[in-house]
């Protein structure tokens, strides 16, 4: 019994010492986006819980380098800095990009890696042959990136993506005219499409560094350190070559490392241009989308919810059957979900609509279920014995319904439709999960690009509000006629018998 | 103008109207009387096609209504009757969504294409002959019941039936206007109006008839000019629900 006991004992204290030796190891969290994120991190396909990627192999190799051990913090591109800053890793590894803005708010390694653009256009396309040719197109990038940049110093017409799979697509969709990516990501997601091919050279070099919180300048050390010992003992270059990204521009640029030497070519290096009265105006315009949208929508929802209603209220049994499926399908299933369906799924069976109409069409039919009940509970509320007096007149169904019925049941509706119509306005924010410019995109991307998350918030909150109270008050002052009218009885009138 | 001739009508296997025979004159008010559940509404219900009958026929000028007829020709056919009877509810179903005069000139304007001016004009007429003219343009949700009724009534009549029906025009007035009602509808016969009037109040009845009709069971108990039927009645059923009303 007792040694039995020394030995758990033992066997305890030796778990123990085990597990404060591994905490004694340091560690190397680095943050990078992993979702489209090939070739630079990225889930492995063929081993679902483990990433891959030619800067997951350089983080290792870095990681040895300083005597620490890797671990990869999966997180967001458009929140990475303010996720450093956050304490959520100690480094952002992703193809960063060093520029003045994100300079303010955190530190840089020296560069790893020389990256260039790279323009991308559908195959059968003989009218783009280089950036310059776009000055009229819509160009697709990844948000908040070099490219996106360049694109808006140009004051080229773009559209920002949330990885290079959407972009791509949505080129060969038609929905945009040209993608520019980062090599990297081009070799990876556009290079072996047979649909598409390069416009012209790859343009515009610059470089990926490590980011760091500001103000550890011991950390930076380590890690400039340790990149100029993967670069000097040829690891990098092997992992580079692994992954197909070693070229000229490496091998200038590691040679300049080795021999301690500038670089012979000046890297580019693209800055936001943000300043507030342009935001403004921009948000502006998503407000304006935002508005146009939430019309159009409610105009198709009031439109086909009234034959639904019908439908399910007064159809033959098909019929009826038909609308409730619609109905209940369209309330079961969340409206982001339908858009995503709308504008991934249907293109697979040729129907590739552009992404302002998919908002428009997806909200229009998912409110359609919504007007129909309330339409189908105002066609209820309607007494039968208005439908016997207006028989009795002689009138027909048709005639009934149009004259009489319906006008009625408009009034008991509106004021739950203007209720749908302002939460319509706000739904129209799943827009951005389609990247229409819409306000919630706006914030996304000028927040991503400005740092200024509570300013900026707090605008496109009034913005919001601005549209939506005013149609919230028009549904209290509705209802509240409709109950008063109701209620209301002027005094009986005496008239002389 | 209107023959009615062994009507029945059952719900199911209940049989509510077993054969029921009348005829109502021209310019004349017949009366139905009977307690509720004697099958005059459902008869009610039957003259104007809102119940399709089962048995019998219902002849109204050169329309006629019989069973055994095809759904569709019954449906038009009571189109066609509709057209000639007019209808005025217990609760009178105004349309609230229009005026008074909206109200009027509905079915005029868009059932017989009658301009909107002349129907408006004559709809006028139509509330001046009830005393309601001043009320035009005002809504029905703010008129008392009476005043309801009586642009029920224009409104039925707007459309020139060849038979008005009222169904217990009595139930929804106080006892002081029983009477102004009563010489309103004389006045309509004088003028050419043939009416069937369903009430259970025998007082009213009596006073505005010609002809009375007592209703009990689905059965016709006793029906003749309305002195007769008050004053001589040969059933006593009859004669305990005169009885009792008095």
């Amino acid at each position: 019994m007792l040694i039995r006991l020394r030995k758990i004992i033992w066997l305890l204290s030796a778990t123990l010492l085990i597990h404060a030796h591994v905490h004694a190891q340091k560690t190397l969290r680095w943050g990078a986006d992993p979702s489209g994120g090939a070739p630079y991190v990225y889930t492995d396909p063929g081993n679902p819980d483990q990433y891959i990627g030619y800067e997951k192999d350089m983080v290792d190799a870095l990681a040895n380098a300083m005597g620490r051990k890797a671990e990869f913090v999966p997180s967001d591109w458009e929140t990475l800095v303010s996720a450093l800053q956050r304490k959520s890793f100690d480094v952002i590894v992703n193809g960063l990009e060093p520029t003045g803005d994100r300079a303010q708010q955190i530190a840089f390694s020296n560069p790893y890696y020389i990256f260039q653009l790279q323009l991308t256009v559908r195959r059968d396309d003989n009218r783009i042959h280089s950036i310059d040719d776009c000055k009229d197109k819509v160009v697709g990038t990844l948000g908040n990136t070099a490219a996106s940049r360049l694109l808006q110093q140009r004051n080229t017409p773009y559209r920002a993506y949330q990885d290079p799979v959407g972009a791509y697509r949505d080129l060969e969709l038609k929905r945009i005219d040209a993608v520019v990516m980062d090599v990297p990501a081009e070799a990876f997601y556009a290079r072996d499409n047979t649909k598409l091919k390069q416009a012209g050279p790859p343009f515009s070099r610059g470089a990926y560094v490590i980011g760091l919180r500001k103000g550890d300048d011991a950390f930076k050390a380590e890690v400039d350190t340790a990149i100029e010992k993967i670069i000097t003992d040829g690891t990098l270059e092997q992992i580079l070559k692994k992954w197909k990204l070693w070229n000229d521009a490496q091998v200038e640029f590691q040679a300049s490392v080795k021999t301690k030497t500038q670089p012979a070519v000046a890297l580019e290096v693209t800055n936001a241009s943000f300043n507030w009265s342009e935001a403004l105006l921009r948000l502006t315009k998503a407000a304006l989308v935002t508005v146009l949208l939430a019309l159009g929508s409610m105009v198709i929802a009031v439109v086909l919810g009234l034959p639904l209603a019908l439908g399910q209220w007064n159809g033959p049994k098909w019929l009826r059957t038909l609308c409730t499926v619609y109905v209940e399908f369209f309330r079961g299933t969340p409206v982001l979900v339908q858009l995503l369906f709308l504008y991934f799924g249907l293109p697979v069976i040729g129907i590739a609509m552009p992404g302002w109409l998919t908002a428009l069409v997806g909200l229009g039919l998912n409110y359609a279920a919504y007007e129909s009940q309330v339409y189908r509970a105002a066609l209820d509320a309607i007494p039968n014995g208005q439908w016997e007096a207006s028989y009795s007149l002689g009138m027909s169904p048709l005639l009934a319904f149009r004259r009489i019925i319906l006008p009625q049941a408009f009034r008991i509706a509106l004021p739950p439709m203007t209720n749908d119509f302002v939460s319509l306005f706000k739904d129209t924010s799943v827009a951005f999960a389609i990247s229409v410019w819409e306000l919630a995109t706006a914030y996304r991307e000028l927040a991503n690009a400005s740092g200024q998350f509570l300013l900026l918030g707090l605008i496109v909150s009034i913005f919001y509000l601005a549209m939506s109270l005013p149609m919230a008050q028009v549904a209290r002052w509705l209802e509240q006629r409709l109950r008063s009218r109701a209620t209301e009885r002027v005094e009986e009138v005496e008239v002389p018998a | 103008m209107i023959q009615v001739s062994n009507l029945r009508k059952q719900f199911g296997d209940t049989e509510i109207l077993k054969g029921i025979s009348f005829d109502v004159p021209d310019k004349s008010i017949l009366g139905i009387i009977g307690a509720s559940g004697s099958g005059k509404t459902t008869l009610l219900r039957c003259l104007n096609g809102f119940e399709t009958i089962n048995g019998g026929t219902i002849t109204c000028g050169n329309i006629k209504l019989e069973a055994g007829i095809s759904a569709t020709d019954y449906k038009r056919r009571v189109r066609d009757l509709r057209l000639k009877v007019g209808t005025v509810f217990q609760h009178f179903y105004l349309f609230p969504h229009l005026s008074v005069v909206g109200n009027i000139i509905e079915a005029p304007v868009h059932v017989l294409r009658t301009a909107k001016k002349s129907a408006e004009k004559e709809a006028y007429e139509l509330l001046e002959s009830v005393g309601l003219e001043h009320t035009a343009r005002r809504y029905p949700e703010s008129l008392s019941g009476g005043e309801q009724q009586r642009v029920a009534i224009a409104r039925a009549l707007a459309m020139h039936p060849a038979l008005l029906m009222l169904d217990e025009p009595t139930s929804a007035l106080d006892p002081r206007r029983i009477g102004s009602l009563r010489g309103l509808l004389r006045g309509f016969v004088e003028k050419g109006q043939t009416m069937i009037i369903i009430s259970h109040s025998i007082g009213f009845l009596g006073g505005v008839s010609d002809n009375l009709l007592y209703l009990e069971g689905g059965l016709v108990v006793e029906y003749g000019p309305t002195d007769q039927v008050l004053n001589s009645p040969k059933d006593p059923r009859v004669k305990d629900f005169i009885a009792q009303a008095e």
